[in-house]
């Protein structure tokens, strides 16, 4: 059954899945070039120099990717499942409510993953060509928060797609946006790598949102 | 919960938020291996009642069961015996013909995969089309391949006419009676085109603004409902009159009443008539609206 829920979910989001995996590849290719294109005309020495004195890390282009992808597949995977309140369908199958909802999301979370980490592996390999295993290590840290970003835009999309009032839709648009903020508030890399285990939490607690969101839809709270 | 009762509602109360009441202390019992309609026109709950019956809705007050088991915690092995169509006839239209029905096979164990692919073979459509490419009578038998290849104990119909043509209905209708009959299955169900559920339905619920009018075999309906017809004189009022109504050509009523009661009754109200006809009504249809008015 599992196997089936997650067929379910993939024929929703194949076509998002491809389509971001492909955008996330073209701008991993973007970051490498631009880091190419530096050390072509300053020499690698210079992307040390800059990485080290500045603060730099060269990769800024991929910053909003994640939480772009995050909301896109969101939309892609929970919106069928609210239009036609197509929800009920879901909820009358034989299977646990919350593993239900849980595996879904599950479902989700495994493709953002492939489509990111394909995307850090590219810049992660060319890093560890180029300058050396700490200085890769501290871009590869750098990069986390934009992806747990990613997670959590994915996750508050799904909650907002699945709750039936607009008033809460609104309420949870509103925390997605603050969450969201948070991540990109410190522009220096290896900021948060002290609160990185704190929002990996906050990341996989963001699935009772969905939950609850659910919840509310089978006790009639629907607009 | 009588031990034949498949369905059993008691006391069931749900307004419209902390509203207007859509029914109070609504009380009701499915048999087993009966076909049940139940009738109302828009807006008395029909709809309601099964998004309640299947969980998606809390209901303010009663109690309802299904199969013995309460429906507010209701278990994946109970929700596996019931095969249900939503209004409209709504289904995964992001899926082809034949991913829908892998999809649904992993989870009912006695799925029968020939039942579904005989009605679409009917439909003359290939497995990989997509069923939103699809007209809504195609839809309809799409969504009800999908119930007798899961080979359920209990149908539970939302308005399964919904959208259909007349050629598509008496399709859904006679396949749906086939496979009840053959199967000895119980079905719950509402349509808003009574002449449908005449075909169909062994017993009837009549329901009205908050509360059942009636619920009987439609054999015995059909026999006991008269229509009374009579020149003259006001009209009589009373819960044993149904839907009094005056024309040009005269005054009628309903009534479950025999003639020669209900003529003692008209009396009694001080309504002397000479020319009391009664005769059943032609269709469920007209029973229907006997029961619940012309508006």
């Amino acid at each position: 059954m599992t196997k089936a829920i997650f067929y379910k979910e993939l024929i929703k989001t194949r076509r998002v899945f491809w389509v971001s995996l492909l955008i996330a590849i073209l701008f991993g290719v973007y970051a490498i070039m631009c880091i190419r294109r530096v050390g072509t005309s300053h020499g690698v020495e210079h992307i040390w120099l800059i990485m080290l004195m500045k603060d730099q890390t060269f990769i800024d282009a991929i910053k909003y990717l994640p939480p772009a992808i995050g909301i896109a597949l969101g939309v892609a995977q929970m919106s069928p499942e609210t239009h036609l309140k197509r929800l009920k369908l879901t909820l009358h199958l034989p299977y646990p409510q919350n593993r239900l909802i849980i595996t879904m999301l599950s479902a989700g979370l495994l493709q953002l993953l492939v489509i990111f980490a394909v995307q850090a592996l590219m810049i992660g390999i060319y890093y560890y060509g180029t300058v050396t295993c700490e200085m890769t290590r501290h871009v590869m840290l750098s990069t986390l928060p934009w992806y747990l970003a990613g997670f959590n835009a994915y996750l508050l999309t799904s909650a907002i797609c699945l709750e039936g009032t607009w008033r809460r839709r609104v309420i949870l648009g509103l925390l997605t946006v603050g969450v969201l903020t948070v991540y990109y508030m410190q522009a220096m890399p290896q900021a948060y790598n002290s609160i990185i285990p704190g929002a990996v939490v906050f990341t996989v607690l963001l699935m009772l949102l969905s939950i609850y969101s659910v919840y509310r839809f089978k006790e009639g709270r629907i607009d | 919960m009588s031990e034949t009762s498949v369905i059993s509602v008691r006391n069931l109360t749900q307004r419209y938020g902390k509203g207007r009441i859509i029914y109070e202390n609504l009380s009701f019992e499915v048999p087993k291996g009966r076909i049940l309609g139940l009738l109302g026109k828009n807006g008395t709950g029909k709809t309601t009642t099964i998004n309640i019956l299947m969980g998606f809705l809390k209901p303010q007050g009663g109690e309802c069961r299904i199969f013995g088991e309460d429906i507010t915690a209701m278990s994946p092995e109970t929700r596996s015996r019931i095969a249900l169509l939503l209004e409209g006839h709504v289904q995964y239209s992001f899926m082809t013909i034949s991913q829908i029905e892998r999809f649904y096979s992993q989870f009912y164990p006695r799925w029968n995969k020939d039942a579904y692919y005989g009605l679409m073979k009917k439909l003359k459509v290939t497995p990989d089309q997509k069923i939103s490419s699809m007209s809504n009578g195609q839809r309809s038998q799409v969504a009800l391949g999908l119930i007798l290849a899961q080979n359920a104990d209990l149908l539970v119909l939302d308005d399964f006419s919904l959208g259909l043509d007349p050629g598509y209905r008496r399709l859904f209708i006679e396949y749906l009676r086939d496979f009840v009959k053959k199967e000895g299955k119980t079905v719950f169900m509402t349509s808003h085109i009574i002449q449908d559920l005449e075909r169909l339905v062994d017993d009837c619920i009549v329901m009205d603004y908050g509360r059942i009018l009636t619920q009987m075999p439609v054999a015995e309906l059909m026999s006991t409902l008269k229509r009374y017809t009579y020149t003259g004189g006001p009209l009589p009022s009373g819960d044993e009159f149904f839907s009094p109504w005056h024309s040009d050509e005269g005054n009628e009523f309903y009534s479950f009443r025999p003639e020669n009661e209900v003529k003692a009754m008209l009396e009694k109200q001080q309504i002397y008539v000479t020319d009391l006809k009664a005769e059943a009504p032609a269709s469920l249809e007209d029973a229907f609206i006997g029961l619940t008015g012309r508006y």
